[in-house]
């Protein structure tokens, strides 16, 4: 009965490669390590176990069904990785986007908490990724998606005013007050910019709990999925936001999350009155209506961790002493017009490298662990540090 | 006079490579230096020694029951299937000695003087020597079933290690009960003769301060200017272990004072220890992040290149008997500041010496060198003068000195 919006996120960040006091000032790599490019063979396992099988699935499914629609938000370090290590990815997804099933988002290139910190760094980097997905799939994006869903008052004006018709976040309870979230909000300072808010319960089944034997609903089959679904009235919407990996890798092909989805799918449109819908054609419709419900965020919100702020990338001094460093080099770094150097220093923004300095070691620690290639996050912050050093010397 | 050169019974604790600081670099160049001055030794190690040295004969004292692994699995006597236990293979050295509980390595030191004993029965010898608390146990024992004197070294105290004086008591007493006992007690420093007789109440007239020396570098190290790394900026260095005597919180304390007069200046933090995760936060908390840098424990090659690099090195030490990496910067050409509570400053006056609670003092001081080139040269040419008398072989023959004096009573 009631409509699906379907957005999965792709992004690899550029992870530090084992750069030291003694690499100070000689123009070494910050993202490999000295025997192997670690990136490079995570980026290849995952695409093996997730991004071509899954990305395989969708283009099945946009071709047999008419009625199925997908998002995609893919961060430009992602692409850039694709590009360079798995470039089956690459034409798997300009299949896919030649579709007009599919939707492209829009978001940071460098999947980055520029939102937050500096506003003309923020636009720039929407603006790369825009170029980008011209570039790649002929695609130009209409809706916007910040990193890790971040939203705060402010942000939508920035989002506005770099033309976007609308933008998608999380559902967060506090700033609910008790409203269904299966409803298009509109932003507090925007009243033009229409939010579509995630639904977390069914999105977190798939993405967090599927595979977990210790859940009551362990298995969960595609029926019981569908009855909780299928609860909703005909006019109401279900945001389903995860991140793309949930398939093959987060869950492993093991754990049947494929023919889950896939089964899923077809099940649902096996009923007339069901329907996909892409985030574009969600805010065309919210767009019609006369009032929309105000989302007012005055304190930034995410998708991360049980509480749904920002504690999993700017909590402890480490990270924002980090994040403090790297955004106060902004001018003198734009100011050398040195590609290398402005390209470095952006790539030291993706937020991955914050959320790997996370000390919060509560019912988030595992997801903070499972994702670190750090023992520690201390190492994390210890290797940021050097590397920093050596951004700072160069921007002399 | 002695006719014939002593043999003697070293207990030692570490060696290199198999050492976590100072004590195992001291027992190195001492053994080598006696050595070549035609003393025997033989030299205990409560772990299985990798290498096999031509200046001491080195004795395993190694307990049957550490090999066993304590995870063994229960009942496995009642298991009729033959398992192969990992027992040939020694699993204890000195990292897993360190990272002890206190009471196990309390354990450790009193099962160790057992062990140390049963040796030193199938060995004939004239004297026993024992390298701080460790072995003074195992010494005394040896001592009293052999008859022969007993020397006591003293590298570091417990005051040392834990400043605040409310160390172990366990190891204070052994401590105290192994400097009652000895019939010479030899110190690194008269800063620590200081603390021996005003805190352990040992008679001044028993002491004997003999410095430890430094092996000789070559080739001679690279210059700073030839350096390949962060030479864009000065550098600045603590190198040590990361624990309260050592002060790299001073360390911090001092970068962020230095940092407002020159802001270029990058300081490293070399070493690890219980302080490691604490110091980090302070630097974040501080500021500091891509000013004061880590590395994590240094060896070989890195930690020369570090000390070579090095514009200043500082050793903050709330109290240091000795502080042979100083000397080592030294070597290194590089200009040292130490804290007034270390005794390495006794052979080389010319480091300069600051309280290591003055973080201004100590600020300025670093200040004024970096900013000052001539000075700089001026401090390492005087240092490295000092040094030329500062050697292995010359606390040998002090040491040999000290041998016969015990030896003839």
């Amino acid at each position: 009965m009631p409509q699906i919006c379907l957005y999965f996120q792709l992004h690899q960040p550029y992870r530090l490669g084992d750069f030291s006091v003694f690499d100070l000032g000689r123009d070494q790599s910050y993202f490999t390590d000295k025997k192997t490019n670690q990136n490079q063979a995570i980026f290849q396992k995952v695409s093996l176990k997730s991004y071509r099988p899954m990305l395989t699935l969708l283009a099945k499914l946009v071709a047999d069904h008419s009625q199925f629609k997908v998002s995609l938000s893919c961060s430009g370090v992602f692409l850039e990785q694709a590009e360079q290590y798995d470039p089956v990815v690459v034409g798997l997804l300009e299949q896919l986007a030649a579709s007009s099933q599919v939707e492209f988002l829009a978001e940071t290139y460098y999947h980055s908490l520029a939102s937050l910190y500096s506003p003309a760094e923020f636009k720039a980097q929407v603006d790369f990724h825009t170029q980008k997905l011209q570039e790649l799939f002929d695609h130009t994006p209409t809706t916007f998606r910040n990193t890790e869903l971040i939203y705060v008052n402010a942000i939508a004006e920035e989002v506005i005013k770099m033309g976007f018709k609308g933008m998608l976040t999380e559902a967060v309870p506090r700033y609910l007050h008790g409203r269904t979230l299966t409803q298009p909000f509109r932003s507090l300072a925007v009243p033009h910019l229409p939010l579509l808010l995630k639904h977390a319960q069914l999105s977190d089944d798939i993405a967090f709990r599927f595979s977990n034997p210790g859940w009551q609903w362990f298995p969960l089959g595609v029926d019981r999925y569908l009855d909780w679904v299928e609860v909703y009235g005909e006019s109401e919407l279900i945001n389903l936001f995860m991140d793309f990996e949930t398939f093959g890798e987060h869950q492993w092909a093991e754990t049947g999350i494929f023919t889950f989805f896939q089964e899923f799918v077809e099940r649902f449109l096996a009923h007339d009155w069901n329907n996909f819908i892409l985030p574009s054609e969600a805010i065309a419709q919210a767009e019609l209506q006369t009032e929309l419900p105000i989302y007012d965020v005055p304190k930034p919100i995410s998708w991360a961790d049980v509480d749904r702020d920002l504690t999993a990338w700017i909590e402890n001094p480490l990270q924002q002493d980090s994040l403090k460093k790297i955004y106060e080099l902004q001018d003198a770094v734009l100011e050398s017009e040195n590609q290398a150097l402005i390209t470095d220093w952006r790539k030291l923004q993706t937020s991955d490298h914050f959320y790997y300095m996370c000390t919060k070691w509560a019912a988030d620690g595992d997801v903070h662990a499972y994702f670190s290639p750090y023992d520690s996050p201390y190492e994390a912050y210890r290797r940021y540090s050097v590397v920093l050093a050596d951004m700072v010397e160069r921007v002399w | 006079m002695l006719t014939v050169d002593p043999t003697v019974f070293m207990v030692g604790w570490e060696y290199p490579p198999h050492n976590s600081g100072g004590l195992g670099v001291a027992c190195e160049g001492l053994t080598e230096a006696l050595a070549l001055q035609n003393t025997q030794i033989y030299f205990t190690l409560p772990y299985q020694h990798s290498q096999t040295l031509g200046h001491v004969k080195m004795i395993s004292c190694v307990d049957d029951c550490w090999q066993t692994p304590t995870a063994r699995p229960p009942f496995l006597a009642y298991d009729s299937t033959p398992v192969n236990l990992p027992h040939e293979t020694p699993t204890w050295d000195v990292a897993s000695l360190q990272a002890l509980p206190q009471s196990e390595l309390e354990h450790r030191v009193d099962e160790y003087a057992t062990v140390v004993a049963n040796q030193a029965q199938t060995v004939s010898f004239d004297l026993v020597h024992g390298h701080d608390w460790m072995t003074f146990p195992a010494a005394t024992q040896v001592a009293d079933e052999s008859g022969k004197p007993f020397i006591a070294h003293v590298h570091s105290t417990e005051f040392d290690r834990i400043p605040s004086g409310y160390g172990s008591a366990f190891i204070h007493q052994t401590e105290y009960e192994g400097l009652q006992r000895a019939d010479k007690i030899i110190v690194v420093s008269y800063y620590t003769k200081h603390i021996l007789v005003n805190r352990y109440g040992v008679d001044a007239r028993k002491v004997e301060v003999i410095h430890n020396g430094i092996t000789p570098i070559v080739p001679q190290p690279l210059s700073a200017q030839a350096a390949t790394f962060a030479t864009r900026r000065p550098l600045v260095v603590f190198m040590g272990r990361l624990t309260s005597q050592k002060g790299p919180d001073h360390f911090i304390e001092v970068a962020q004072e230095v940092l407002k007069q020159q802001p270029d200046t990058l300081f490293v933090i070399a070493g690890q220890g219980d302080l490691y995760h604490q110091l980090l936060l302070t630097t974040a908390g501080q500021q500091l992040t891509a000013s004061m840098l880590f590395t994590g424990f240094l060896r070989g090659q890195e930690r020369e290149q570090l000390l070579d690099r090095a514009d200043i090195f500082v050793m903050p030490s709330l109290s240091e008997p000795f502080g042979i990496v100083a000397l080592e910067a030294a070597q290194r050409h590089t200009p040292v500041i130490v804290s007034k509570t270390a005794g390495v400053s006794e052979v080389m006056p010319s480091a300069l010496t600051v309280d290591f609670w003055d973080s201004a003092k100590m600020s300025s001081t670093i200040v004024e060198l970096l900013q000052n080139r001539q000075l700089r040269q001026r401090q390492t040419t005087a240092q490295l003068q000092e040094l030329e008398s500062v050697t292995w072989s010359k606390a040998a023959i002090d040491i040999k000195k000290l041998y016969r004096r015990v030896f003839l009573g």
